[in-house]
This record gives structure tokens, C-alpha cells and sequence, in this order.
């Protein structure tokens, strides 16, 4: 069944239907929220929301829009939210929290391992809001059309966030890399002489 | 940077997405065919959006994903939306039990009470207690009708005989309330007869009456 029709048996209330949706879409939406939260347990909480939020609402979802955008720009609401209460209650966001994650794959080697702690370390440090336009871009695959309908204002402010927010990325990415030559240069000197 | 590397730089995100601004379409292809410095910037920024792509989120094991659609589905279960209630029709349905209450009072009172005959008040009777009240204010204020025999002591006289076409029985006897007496004593034995069967005919009636009757009788 098309989009289109699940949306509209979940109007009348179908709730498979809406399911249907739901896992047609859960791990786009699991990922956005993933990338902007960075916690696992948060990610599916808000998953969650968003889709909870997404079916006490889906009866004011006019059919000309695209469902897929409809929900991003939810489940991004909901991270903001989310986000902002962090935030307020002075609980920063840990990219320690990512190695872990990555160790589900113990085949995983450790340069991987390396590259995806230093990118999510350079992640957190980038507003929310350039975190959400890189995953919408990259991840997700929206045009800068679709992204100014999920995060509001125009194609072309769309496309003006992207290109600051990988500008941005690139400065944190390098401070990061250099952090971790450093870092790593030291241990190596204190085995060797161990060694010795 | 030279001010040309500067706006080029600007748009190497969107230009490596393959969708810079038209304008600046073929001014960025050129720029960078000369232009080394920019080229390795070019360069970078792929290298960045290459680990952006190439770290994914990490997929959580199948357990992860059971464990959320049986959450989510008692959650939505639980959320299932009662038809949402309208506004326009809420107002009278809040309201429809206790007129409900009111109306079962009001149907009992009246069967309870089989002296009250009068459950449904016609509009014809509506409008004669209009008529008498409207009537009695006048005479509140013209003072002079309470002693002197007014023009209605004449429609006594045709409610007597069975007449009162225009004139209903109840506005004549109400009109009377004041002077009694005077009216009684210019009646012929026969219309005094016939008077105070009426009179006694609106006591049995539990008509508006029955204070006068009392009195009168008294
Ligand atoms: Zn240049």
C-alpha cells in the first residue's frame, strides 16, 4: 500500500495502518533523532514520541504534503525540545556515550572505532540545528526543498545552513584529529620506554 | 584568500552536492580549474562529507527493534483517539441531562398533582395571563378604576351570559379584584347567582382566583 493510503486508513483511526507507517520509517526516524541527541536510549524514546505525536496528529496531515518530511519535521521537534530541557538543566551531551555503541560489531576495527568517536566528538560541538540540516542532507538524501519544508524557512537558507554547517564540521573534524595525534603520540612514547 | 576564493569557498558544500545556486554554476567550475587553493579545499570538504556517510548510525540488534514496536503499540493502543469531541455539539450535550432531570420533575409533579389540570399551559392561556397582567398593571396605575364601576363590570355582564367572545372570563373576574362588593350590588339576583358559580368554578380550578374566592366567602 502507497503512503497516501496508509495515511488515510490511519486517519479514520486504522491503527496497523499507522504501524505499517511506523516501520517504514522507524529507523529514518530512529537515525535523524540518533544524530541530534547522540544517545541510543534517548534516540528511541524520542522515536517514539515523534511517531506517538505523529498519530494524535495525523488527522490534521493534508495529503498534498509528504508524509516522510511531515514526520522528520516532528521527530526534530521533538529533539529540539528534548535538546533545549538538556540544556536548561545543564546535562551536556557525552560523545564518550558513541564508543560504546560501536563496540555492538567487535569485527569493528579500531581505526573505524577511532573515526566515528572523533566524528560524533566534532558533532556535538555543532548546533543543533546544523546537525539536523548535515543528517537531513547526507543521511536522509532530502533536496534543500524538502529540507526548508522539515526545518522551515527557504530552499535557498536550506542550502546556505548546509554549506556553513560542513564548513563548520571540517574546522571541528580537524581540531579533533590533531587532538588526537596528540593523545596518541603520548601513550606510544610511555610503552616503549616501558619496554626498555 | 583573494575576495574570488572567498565567495568560491562559500559554496563547495552545495557545488560537491552537485547543486549550487545556478549563478554560480559554471563561475565555481571555472574558478576552480585554476585555482589550487580552492581545489584542495574541495577536497577536504569531500573527505568530511565521506566520513559523515561512511560513519551511519549504528544499527541496533533485532531485539532493539521488537522491544520498540510492542512499546510503541501499547502506547498507541492506549492513545487511540475518541472521536474528537465537536464544540458545536458539546454545549447542548453537557446540557441534555439535566433538562432531561428537569423535564421528568416537571411531567411527575403534574401527574402527582391532578389539581393542577393545567400541564401544558395552551398559547391561548399564555396569552390571557399576559392579558391579566398587563391588565392589573394599568390598574395599578389608574387608580380611579378600583372604586368607580369601569368599562369590564359591562363584560361581567357578557361572561355572564356566556357571551365573552373578546373578553375572557378570567380577565373579567381579575378585573373585579378591587370592587367587588360595588359590582355584586348592582347585579340582579340571577346574574349574582350565576357570578358566584363562576367564582367557585375557578376555586375547584386552583385558578389564580382562589385567594379572592377565599376572601370573598370569608
Ligand atoms: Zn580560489
Amino acid at each position: 500500500m502507497t503512503d497516501p493510503q496508509l495515511v488515510a486508513r490511519a486517519q479514520e483511526g486504522d491503527l496497523p495502518a499507522f504501524e505499517e507507517l511506523v516501520k517504514k520509517y522507524q529507523r529514518e526516524i530512529y537515525g535523524l533523532a540518533y544524530r541530534l541527541v547522540l544517545d541510543a536510549e534517548e534516540a528511541k524514546d524520542l522515536t517514539q514520541q515523534a511517531f506517538m505525536q505523529a498519530f494524535v496528529h495525523i488527522k490534521g496531515f493534508r495529503q498534498q504534503a509528504q508524509f516522510r518530511t511531515w514526520l522528520f519535521r516532528i521527530a526534530i521537534n521533538q529533539c529540539y525540545n528534548y535538546l533545549k530541557n538538556k540544556k536548561k538543566f545543564g546535562d551536556p551531551v557525552d560523545a564518550d556515550n558513541f564508543v560504546l555503541v560501536g563496540k555492538d560489531s567487535p569485527e569493528e576495527d579500531l581505526i573505524a572505532q577511532d573515526e566515528r568517536r572523533r566524528l560524533y566528538a566534532a558533532l556535538t560541538r555543532l548546533p543543533a540545528k546544523q546537525r539536523a540540516v548535515i543528517t537531513l542532507k547526507l543521511e536522509q538524501g532530502l533536496s534543500y526543498e524538502e529540507i526548508s519544508r522539515v526545518l522551515g524557512g527557504t530552499a535557498g537558507a536550506a542550502r546556505v545552513n548546509y554549506c556553513q554547517a560542513i564548513k563548520t564540521l571540517k574546522k571541528y573534524l580537524k581540531n579533533e584529529d590533531e587532538h588526537e595525534v596528540a593523545v596518541r603520540s603520548y601513550p606510544k612514547m610511555v610503552t616503549r620506554v616501558s619496554r626498555r | 584568500m583573494k575576495w574570488r576564493c572567498a565567495l568560491t569557498q562559500r559554496w563547495l558544500p552545495a557545488y560537491l552536492d552537485g547543486d549550487p545556486p545556478s549563478f554560480w554554476r559554471e563561475r565555481l567550475r571555472s574558478h576552480l580549474a585554476r585555482c589550487p587553493a580552492c581545489r584542495e579545499e574541495l577536497a577536504e570538504l569531500a573527505e568530511v562529507v565521506r566520513r559523515v556517510k561512511s560513519t551511519a548510525v549504528p544499527e541496533p540488534e533485532p531485539r532493539f527493534w521488537q522491544n520498540f514496536n510492542q512499546e510503541l503499540h501499547l502506547k498507541l493502543a492506549q492513545s487511540v483517539p475518541a472521536p474528537p469531541p465537536s464544540r458545536v455539539f458539546k454545549l447542548p450535550y453537557l446540557l441534555g441531562a439535566p433538562a432531561l432531570a428537569l423535564l421528568l420533575i416537571w411531567v411527575a409533579v403534574g401527574y402527582l398533582n391532578p389539581e393542577r389540570s393545567v400541564l401544558a399551559p395552551t398559547p391561548q392561556m399564555a396569552k390571557q395571563e399576559r392579558a391579566i397582567q398587563e391588565r392589573a398593571a394599568e390598574k395599578m396605575v389608574a387608580k380611579p378604576r378600583v372604586t368607580a364601576p369601569s368599562p369590564e363590570t359591562t363584560g361581567v355582564v357578557a361572561f355572564v351570559a356566556q357571551n365573552g367572545e373578546e373578553m375572557s372570563p378570567d380577565d373579567d373576574l381579575t378585573g373585579l379584584r378591587g370592587d367587588l362588593d360595588s359590582t355584586l350590588a348592582g347585579m340582579t339576583e340571577q346574574e349574582k347567582e350565576a357570578f358566584l358559580k363562576r367564582l367557585r368554578q375557578h376555586e375547584k380550578d386552583g385558578s389564580c382566583l382562589r385567594k379572592i374566592s377565599v376572601i370573598f366567602w370569608a
